[in-house]
């Protein structure tokens, strides 16, 4: 398969860009699909062990790329310990 | 971090804990301490809680910000609200200390819940059919 893939990429050079954005495309695709999986507070792998995943964010962590005007530095736990 | 000024009678020793896991406090007249200056801090650090709490209660206007649910859907806000809400007067009843601090969670799962929600889950809890661990 690599051999047909190489022998067309030599015959029809101008490919090449093609085979970049598609391949960096689905790079980016499947990495933010890991990091959903891997990374979100929301999903929960493992019901016995570690069952509310989100309670171990601290108030200051931020999930989201990019928080428009939201300083979490500031942020503080509100609610009592118990 | 709120200090709390302990008398100076007792001092704390080297060993590094007895079978319960607390430091055992030995007063200059030599008997062990340790039940009533452990349940002496906890209602400290209670009662310095329950002040804070009380003047938020006073100021409460809506739900504040949590990092945890950053995002539109606030679901799962308001159901981990209500569960802390039930777990906190469990724990705190446990303890034997007030309650009031408790509040805070009833306050915002208020905020945030349909009120059809809340009704709901209150009635599966006194039947005893609530999904969530409380």
């Amino acid at each position: 398969m690599l051999g047909t893939f190489s022998r067309q990429l030599r015959n029809h050079p101008a490919l090449i860009p093609l085979f970049i954005f598609i391949g960096g495309g689905c790079a980016m695709s499947l990495t933010y699909l890991a990091r959903l999986a891997l990374r979100n507070p929301d999903v929960c792998w493992d019901r016995k062990n570690n069952p509310e995943p989100w309670n171990k964010m601290k108030p200051t962590d931020q999930y989201k790329f990019y928080a428009v005007s939201m300083d979490y530095s500031k942020l503080k736990k509100e609610g009592p310990d118990f | 971090m709120h200090v709390l000024n302990v008398s100076h009678d007792f001092h704390v020793p080297r060993n590094k804990g007895s079978a319960h896991g607390s430091r055992a406090l030995v007063s200059d007249s030599g008997h062990t301490v340790t039940r009533t200056y452990t349940s002496r801090l906890r209602q400290g650090h209670a009662r310095v809680m329950a002040e804070d709490i009380q003047q938020k209660l006073e100021k409460y206007r809506t739900a504040p910000f949590d990092a945890r649910f950053p995002n539109q859907n606030q679901t799962r806000n308001c159901w981990q609200n209500y569960l802390d809400y039930h777990r906190c007067q469990k724990a705190l009843d446990a303890k034997g200390v007030d309650t009031a601090p408790c509040d805070w969670y009833k306050r915002v799962y208020n905020s945030l819940c349909p009120l059809s929600w809340i009704e709901k889950w209150d009635t599966q809890r006194e039947d005893g059919t609530f999904p969530g661990k409380i």
